[in-house]
């Protein structure tokens, strides 16, 4: 039976693999909350933590741009409500306190294993019209540096990031996260899918951090 | 397997794989084939059989085997194939699939004496595609028997082999051909998983201005042994086959396939014509063949990823083929478009633009003076760059000289020629001037040059002499853009590979 890991244990992964996840602490009460948003300074994002509500916009369970104490404890209730009504039966590992990661430039990168083919990656325009638009560029892996550069020019993204409105955008970070998501299925066989939805990229030499990230294992 | 096992050798991947091949090589260059299920019916599949493998003038002995018939087509007919005395290592099935119990019961009384049967071609159909109790259990029994002794199988459900080398063709499909035209060498090895896309290649080959001649063709059907893997790895090792196509619905093991095609691109192109693209299209390739269609996207990341070349259309996929039978491959993206006249001219810009990865070039100055100093004065040299109209005023000797240059121009990557032949052009003197420039004087093998010489069987005589002289032409300038793109395709692959290494 293949599962989710939570946000937090799927950020703490793909760190350890290099590659970029705004700062996320986990909470048990407002409490812990607090002493959190401080460390990270507000205003903070609020999202619920837990491996059984993968939507969690339509849950109700995200809150960005939480700026004082009483906003944070009235979002902390909430959340534990709309979990609960969203799902009676989900596990609830507490609530993400995360830092309000600069925007960026969105971008998906995703990975999912196909029956036929194993792993593929994904890269494209992320965001919340990723179905939309879908502007997305494919590889089987392993990549190379060539085969991210190839699939990157493959999407409209592609343009925007090499400055079509002027800015030109951290390209350099976006292939070393692909090639860190090829180098991760390489050495884990476990992971099932992986959906970094948005990834931030920010202006030349100032790197990317993405902010939502799921994670199914095996 | 049996024998090497007592010779104490470990059968590991690398000896099966060299064990398998050598009955692929028996499937190319049989020793006696047998035909059973020959007919002396005109109308049927078991006589065309025959009659083909006649026609190719395939050298060896063909037994037909027949219950009724004494003689067919003047060769002797026997009962069974237990009763044929001399070597058989091929046998084409074309009985109803009803008699395959009967058939295999034979087979297996021959193989206890004999054990000389190395491959079956099953062109017969009605087995496994059915997926009905009766049909898989017919397919049981023809593969149960197989396995026992050892026996590579084609098909169920194809339309058979064609080697132009050793001058086999077990195919019961007419194309037409006269017999002087049969088993010429070609480069182009050919793996069909539909039967009819099979036959109509072999008919619209044989219907070229010079009928295109495959080196290997092979129609698969049910792939219940014999499949793509086991026919590119022998193509790959094939001194002779110079470029591999394929027309494929699915295959189970994606991933192996496209590892064992990634092996091959380096080596040698290979075009496909992957159907089941949309929805739909998949849904059927599912139910025909029985093959699991797979996501197209990811075949087609793939592809991309590995160098092959997808064909989108029949037409594109033929074209292609021949391209990169008869010509050298491209230095770079740049394709020069030399036109006979303005529309045409245009039309091929239109086509050129969508492509993506090609370009047009800004050709030398020197080169445009020579243009413009030879031909008539309404011509259009380089506006926009890249491009040139002759017009309907040149000559002959206009459009040969014309070519010249361009294709001494250093900075043409490929060369689209197009000419619409007005009546007081003489046609076949354009065939012999452009054939004397580009096979006479090697031009062709300098860069790749695509000829469209417009339409229909008006210019047919002219297009015959070129492409007599291995220059192939192209029937519209669309489709000579698209197999200049798929040249220039491959050779950026190669490059790539270079400068990964």
């Amino acid at each position: 039976m293949s599962r989710f890991l939570n946000e937090l244990d799927a950020n703490k992964l793909l760190l350890s693999y290099d590659i970029p996840m705004a700062k996320s602490l986990c909470c048990r009460t407002a409490e812990e909350a607090l002493i959190h948003a401080e460390e990270l300074k507000f205003p903070v994002v609020m999202k619920v933590l837990s491996p059984d509500i993968q939507h969690k916009t339509e849950a109700g369970c995200v809150f960005i741009g939480i700026s004082c104490k009483e906003q944070l404890e009235k979002t902390f209730r909430l959340i534990m409500e709309n979990a609960k009504a969203y799902n009676p039966d989900a596990v609830v590992d507490g609530i993400l306190i995360q830092e309000m990661a600069e925007k960026g430039l969105e971008i998906i990168v995703g990975m999912k294993k196909d029956p036929q083919f194993g792993p593929v990656i994904m890269v494209g325009s992320g965001g919340i019209y990723v179905e939309v638009f879908k502007d997305i560029a494919l590889r089987l892996l392993p990549i190379d540096r060539y085969d991210a550069e190839r699939m990157l020019m493959e999407t409209k993204a592609y343009h925007v990031i090499n400055g079509a409105r002027g800015k030109t955008y951290d390209m350099e970070k976006l292939i070393e996260v692909l090639l860190s998501v090829s180098k991760l299925i390489q050495q884990d066989d476990s992971i099932e899918e992986i959906d970094i939805n948005p990834f931030f990229i920010y202006e030349k030499g100032k790197g990317g951090k993405g902010v939502d990230a799921l994670i199914k294992i095996k | 397997m049996e024998e090497t096992q007592a010779a104490g050798i470990v059968i590991n991947d690398e000896n099966a794989r060299c064990f398998m091949s050598k009955n692929l090589d028996a499937l190319f260059n049989p020793t006696n084939i047998a035909i059973v299920g020959a007919s002396g019916n005109p109308l049927k599949a078991g006589y065309v059989i025959l009659q083909n493998l006649i026609n190719i003038g395939y050298p060896k002995k063909i037994f037909p085997v027949n219950i009724t018939e004494d003689q067919i087509l003047g060769y002797k007919c026997y009962k069974k194939l237990s009763e044929i005395e001399d070597t058989v290592e091929m046998v084409v099935l074309i009985t109803p699939s009803q008699m395959i119990f009967e058939v295999m019961q034979d087979l297996e009384a021959r193989m206890k004496v004999k054990n000389d049967i190395k491959v079956i071609v099953c062109a017969a159909a009605n087995y496994g595609e059915t997926k009905t109790e009766e049909g898989i259990k017919r397919q049981s029994c023809l593969m149960d028997t197989a396995e026992k002794y050892g026996i590579r199988v084609v098909g169920p459900n194809c339309i058979g082999i064609i080697d132009n080398i050793n001058r086999v063709d077990t195919t019961f499909v007419e194309t037409l051909l006269p017999k002087e035209s049969r088993g010429i060498r070609g480069g182009i090895s050919f793996i069909s998983q539909s039967g009819a896309i099979a036959a109509s290649l072999l008919m619209l080959g044989a219907s070229q201005p010079a009928p295109i001649s495959f080196n290997k063709f092979i129609s698969i059907g049910n792939m219940a042994d014999v499949d793509f893997i086991d026919l590119l790895d022998y193509f790959e090792k094939d001194a002779d086959t110079k470029v591999i196509g394929m027309y494929m619905e699915g295959y189970p093991e994606g991933r192996k396939l496209i590892d064992t095609l990634a092996r091959i691109t380096p080596k040698k192109p290979v075009v496909i014509l992957k159907v089941g693209r949309s929805e739909v299209g998949a849904k059927a390739a599912n139910s025909h063949t029985g093959s699991l269609a797979g996501a197209d996207a990811v075949y087609d990341c793939a592809f991309k990823q590995f160098g092959i070349i997808r064909a989108r259309t029949i037409e594109e996929m033929m074209d292609t083929l021949q391209a990169f039978d008869s010509l050298t491959l491209p230095k770079d993206e740049n394709v020069f478009i030399l036109s006979q006249a303005g529309g045409p001219g245009i039309y091929c810009t239109d086509a050129l633009s969508d492509e993506l990865e090609l370009k047009m070039p800004v050709i030398e100055e020197e080169s445009k003076r020579k243009l413009e100093a030879i031909l008539p004065e309404m011509a259009n040299v380089c506006s926009p760059e890249g491009y040139a109209d002759i017009t309907a005023a040149a000559n002959v000797n206009h459009h040969v000289e014309a070519l010249r240059i361009i294709m001494d121009d250093k900075n043409a990557g490929s060369v689209i020629f197009i000419t619409v032949v007005p009546t007081f052009l003489p046609r076949e003197e354009l065939a012999r001037g452009l054939a004397k420039l580009l096979k006479e004087e090697g031009y062709i093998y300098k860069k790749p040059v695509f000829v469209s010489i417009m339409a229909g069987d008006y210019v047919w005589d002219c297009r015959r002499i070129l492409e007599e002289n291995g220059i192939r032409t192209f029937s519209t300038p669309a489709q000579a853009v698209k197999a200049a793109s798929n040249l220039v395709k491959y050779a950026e692959y190669l490059k790539s590979l270079d400068e990964r290494r």
